[in-house]
Parts: structure tokens; C-alpha cells; sequence
């Protein structure tokens, strides 16, 4: 499978020969995440609060309603991320908002240890504050890991690959052989070119279809009509179907 | 083959992946599901095929979606509960320990060393210590250690009963095992500058003590848990040095790698401490606290000690690695 280098995905190959694609998230879609969870850290740990010294007190005394609290909030700070993580679906709930999931960097499920690993670690990411240290760390690793990541081998992707539902167009271009051998990455350009230019503005369509010029030896309109005829091409060397004649401009793309 | 007919070829097998992965994400599966590993093998083929034709992203996305969600319900493995808990502490823990002795003894050399260097010359030379502590650690050391008072008074004061006691080193102590392990990572320093401060800090308060206190009250109050708290302290820098070593010294593998590898190592050690020190609080909340007469105090200090310095020796010693 080709991908744009510029891509955010990472291959990864299973246990079972087959490659996956993960598609990582960056530093701004998890600090969503992390701002979520910490704010519904803090209301639930203020809620509990409310609760404990308005129940407890009567029934165990102050002091112990003190200490409960105390354990209560030792394990929220070091075990709520812990608990989601490792769970069934391996994300906090402010990652589950974000459409993000902790992964082991293997593509499968992160194990306990991992997640107690890639957590503890936290307080070193988050110096010398805003978790400056994980972000940097992130912007030099090229999964976007902060150190907790690093050392509990854990990635964080995106949990839904959006999947676009390419419109049904009918393009109509002429078939045409390209003028060079293409290799399989240009192919797969060429493809993926048609698959998404009915989404863009004929404008687009024309500026992206220039940069191929040494291809097509062509500029603007003509250029597109025969980017998009060799991607036909690539797609059915020949035509079975009797596709109408092709047409000028914007009017190559009918759905 | 034409890629339209390929596409019609396999959407029965993942349509048929997608039912099965429904039912064994829900918590009562049927008998169904025995045939997901099987088709999840066909769907890795056909993606693998899908990319190779280079088929439209939509069908090789759906695909690679589809694999991923499978990989993750075959691969998801129980955390194996209490049971695994219990060994990762009786077995797995002081088997760690005693696999990176070395790394022991220098990390207990450094926190004993420096804290008898300071207790030892505190008397002689007070200033020292007295500036480590500030007037507050000084009032604090006079009303649990002075002449005339007991520590349990002052905990009793400051806590109101053993169990919020209790809860209060739970939360501060056992805080502080996890960050002076994460302090680790930074090569080490981080974990090294935890334990030499609360090293010299110990000795600060031996040695205040002797000069102006009433020792035997110190003593009595901190021989029983002293042993897990203090060892606790020396294994939580121990997990961290042992991550900080791997930055410096990755060895012969990638420094990412040696990484990782040293945080699966670490683990356990982590997970002792942190239990040791769980242990302490219990001690230092229930047990610490009653007037005992020395004699008893001290045999019962001496037993933990014993105790602490043979379950890291002895331990899991028959457990082979490989159960």
C-alpha cells in the first residue's frame, strides 16, 4: 500500500503477516483529550467531595472521611487514565470524545503494565509544565510518542479510519495509455487522484493536475482531461462499457 | 479479474468479519465467534491483496479498519486479576531485585551512607542539619521526639486516628515512590536527586534528634516500619535508575528499544515498592502508634526487618522464569 510521506499513517505488520495502517494523532487532538479528562477528573473529584463530607462524617467521623477522601483522590491522580486505558476500550473518556484509543505500538491492545507505564510517566512529560517535555518529545518521534509512550511502546491513533464515501461519478475522459512507465507509487497517485477529484473545486482539480505536467505535457483543462483519461486507463486499459464522449471543462465530472 | 468483480469477490467475507466482530464485542458471545480467527485471516488476505491492487481507498480503508478492530478483540489478553498481582509481588518482584543486585546496593549505599554521614555529624555540628530542616521540621522533631513527648500524641493531633493516618501516607508516600521512579527517565537524575534529598533529610532528623531530642522515642516509633518504608524508597529509585540507565547506557540494542525493555524490567520493581510501602503505612498508621514497651517494639522492629531482607532474598526462588 502506497502512502503520502506528508501522511500521518504507520504501518504496521501483524502478528499474521498482514499490514495495518494506524493512524496516529498529534499533539493538539490528545491535549483536547487530556483537557476533557482532567476537567472531568476535577468534577467528579469536587463531586465526590461534596458527597463524602456531606454523608460520611456522621457515620465514621471527620477524620476518616478526611483519609477516605485522601485515598479516593491518590487514586484518581495516578489510576483513572490506568483503569480506562487498559480496559475494554482502551481509551478515557476524553479520549473516547476525541475518537482516540491507546494502541501498543504492535497494533494490538494496550496491557496493563503498558498503561501503568505510559502513565506514571506523565509527571516527567508534563515538566517543566504544559507538558512541554511530551510535546517536544513528540514532534521528534515520528509516531507522535511522549516518553511515557516511548517506554511503554504505545502509539495513540485515531480509533475510526473516516472512511469518505467517493460520490458514484461518471468521468468523462478519454482512455489514454500514459506517455512514460509509471511505477507503482505514481499508479497509485493517479488512482487515488481520480478517486478524490470529484470532492474538489474544478480549480483544484486543475492546479493539482498541473504539477503532473511532465506526465500529461499539458496545462489547465487539457492537463486534467488527460491526467484523468491515463487514470482511467490504469483503472481498465480498455473500455467495455462505451463511456459518452468526453466534455469541456467542469462538465467532466457527472455524478 | 476486474477490480469491481474482486471487490463483489470479497464483500461477503468482510461483511461476514463485521457480524462476527458485533457478536464477540458484546459479553455473552455465541458459539459464532470460534470461526472470527479464521475469517480475520481471509480479510488479512484480502487486504493484502486490496493493497497490492492497489483497490480504491474506500475498499482498502474499510478493510484496514475492519483488521485492526479484529486484531484487537483476538489479541486482548485478561490483565489475569489478583492472582497475577500476588505473583508480580511474592515472585516477579524480588526476583528483580535480586536479578539487578548491583543496582541494589548502590542505590541502598547511596541513601544509607549520606543519611549516617549527616546523623553522625549532626550532633558535633548541628547547623547543618538544622538548616536542612527549617524551624518547621524543628518544632515538628521537638513535639514527636523531644523529651516530653510522644509521636503518637502528635499523630493522633495531626490525624485524629490510625486509618486517616494511614490514608495520608498512602497518598504521600506511595505518591512519591511513583515520581521518583518517572524521575528516572531523566538518565537517572531524577531519581538520584529524590533519593539523596530524602537521604540526607533522614539523617538530619537522626541526627537532630540525638542532639536535642529523646532518641529512644525515635526509635521505637520508626524500627517496624522503617524496614518496608525505607527499602521502598531505595527499590522505587532502583526502578528508576534502572530506566535512567538504559538512556545512558543502552547496551547493544537501539536506545528505543533498551528503553522499553527497561521499563518491563522496572516494572515489578515498581509495583514492590509501591506494595512496600502500602505495607509501611499500614505499620505506621496501626502499629507505630501503640505504647508498647521498648523491648517489644523493637523485637517486632527487628522481625520486619528480618522479614523484608529474606522475602528479597528468598522469594520466588523456585519459580522458574518461564511460568
Amino acid at each position: 500500500m502506497v502512502v503520502a510521506r506528508a501522511d500521518t499513517l504507520q504501518s504496521v505488520e501483524l502478528a499474521d503477516g498482514v499490514e495495518i495502517q494506524l493512524r496516529v494523532a498529534g499533539p493538539a487532538v490528545r491535549s483536547m483529550a487530556y483537557m476533557i479528562d482532567l476537567l472531568i477528573r476535577i468534577g467528579v473529584d469536587i463531586l465526590v467531595a461534596i458527597l463524602a463530607f456531606m454523608l460520611l462524617p456522621e457515620l465514621v467521623g471527620m477524620e476518616m472521611t478526611n483519609g477516605l477522601f485522601l485515598l479516593f483522590v491518590f487514586f484518581m491522580e495516578w489510576f483513572y487514565n490506568v483503569f480506562f486505558e487498559a480496559g475494554a476500550k482502551g481509551a478515557t473518556p476524553g479520549q473516547r470524545s476525541m475518537k482516540l484509543r491507546v494502541m501498543s505500538v504492535t497494533g494490538g491492545p494496550v496491557s496493563l503494565a503498558q498503561a501503568v507505564m505510559r502513565n506514571f510517566l506523565r509527571v516527567v512529560d508534563f515538566m517543566p509544565g504544559l507538558y512541554l517535555t511530551g510535546i517536544v518529545c513528540m514532534l521528534f518521534t515520528k509516531r507522535f510518542q511522549r516518553l511515557g509512550d516511548l517506554v511503554a511502546n504505545t502509539v495513540v491513533t485515531y480509533a475510526e479510519v473516516p472512511t469518505f464515501m467517493a460520490p458514484h461519478v461518471e468521468i468523462r475522459a478519454e482512455r489514454r495509455a500514459p506517455s512514460k512507465v509509471l511505477t507503482r507509487e505514481e499508479q497509485a497517485a493517479l488512482l487515488q487522484f481520480l478517486e478524490r477529484a470529484p470532492l474538489w473545486a474544478d480549480e483544484r482539480r486543475i492546479e493539482l493536475a498541473t504539477l503532473a505536467r511532465p506526465l500529461t505535457e499539458a496545462a489547465g483543462v487539457e492537463g486534467l482531461r488527460r491526467l484523468c483519461g491515463m487514470a482511467l486507463w490504469l483503472q481498465a486499459p480498455e473500455d467495455k462499457s462505451g463511456t459518452p464522449p468526453s466534455l469541456k471543462g467542469a462538465g467532466m465530472f457527472r455524478s | 479479474m476486474t477490480p469491481a468483480q474482486f471487490e463483489k469477490q470479497i464483500e461477503p467475507r468482510w461483511q461476514k468479519l463485521e457480524k462476527l466482530l458485533k457478536e464477540a464485542e458484546k459479553s455473552h458471545p455465541s458459539a459464532e465467534v470460534e470461526e472470527l480467527p479464521a475469517t480475520f485471516r481471509q480479510v488479512c488476505h484480502d487486504l493484502s491483496v486490496a493493497q497490492h491492487r492497489m483497490s480504491p481507498q474506500r475498499l482498502t480503508q474499510q478493510l484496514n479498519a475492519l483488521a485492526i478492530r479484529s486484531y484487537r478483540v483476538l489479541e486482548r489478553h485478561s490483565a489475569g486479576g489478583w492472582e497475577a498481582f500476588v505473583r508480580l509481588f511474592l515472585v516477579e518482584f524480588p526476583q528483580a531485585v535480586r536479578a539487578e543486585w548491583k543496582l541494589f546496593w548502590w542505590c541502598t549505599a547511596l541513601f544509607y551512607l549520606p543519611a549516617a554521614l549527616i546523623a553522625v555529624i549532626t550532633p558535633s555540628y548541628p547547623e547543618w542539619a538544622m538548616t536542612l530542616l527549617g524551624p518547621d521540621g524543628m518544632m515538628q522533631i521537638e513535639s514527636m521526639y523531644g523529651e516530653a513527648s510522644k509521636p503518637s500524641d502528635y499523630v493522633r493531633e495531626s490525624f485524629g486516628s490510625g486509618f486517616a493516618a494511614f490514608c495520608f501516607y498512602i497518598w504521600n508516600n506511595v505518591s512519591i515512590d511513583f515520581r521518583t521512579f518517572a524521575g528516572g527517565i531523566l538518565g537517572g537524575v531524577g531519581a538520584l536527586f529524590v533519593l539523596l534529598f530524602n537521604s540526607i533529610y533522614l539523617g538530619a532528623v537522626f541526627g537532630y534528634v540525638h542532639y536535642s531530642g529523646n532518641p529512644l522515642t525515635l526509635y521505637t516509633w520508626v524500627v517496624a516500619h522503617g524496614a518496608p518504608e525505607l527499602t521502598g524508597v531505595v527499590i522505587s529509585a532502583m526502578a528508576g535508575m534502572r530506566v535512567g540507565w538504559s538512556v545512558l547506557r543502552p547496551g547493544r540494542v537501539e536506545r528505543r528499544t533498551a528503553l522499553v525493555l527497561a521499563g518491563r524490567k522496572a516494572l515489578p520493581l515498581l509495583v514492590g515498592a509501591a506494595v512496600l510501602t502500602s505495607l509501611a503505612a499500614v505499620l505506621e498508621g496501626f502499629w507505630s502508634p501503640m505504647d508498647l514497651p521498648p523491648v517489644i517494639k523493637f523485637t517486632a522492629g527487628g522481625m520486619c526487618w528480618l522479614l523484608v531482607a529474606m522475602f528479597l532474598m528468598f522469594s520466588g526462588r523456585r519459580q522458574t522464569d518461564a511460568t
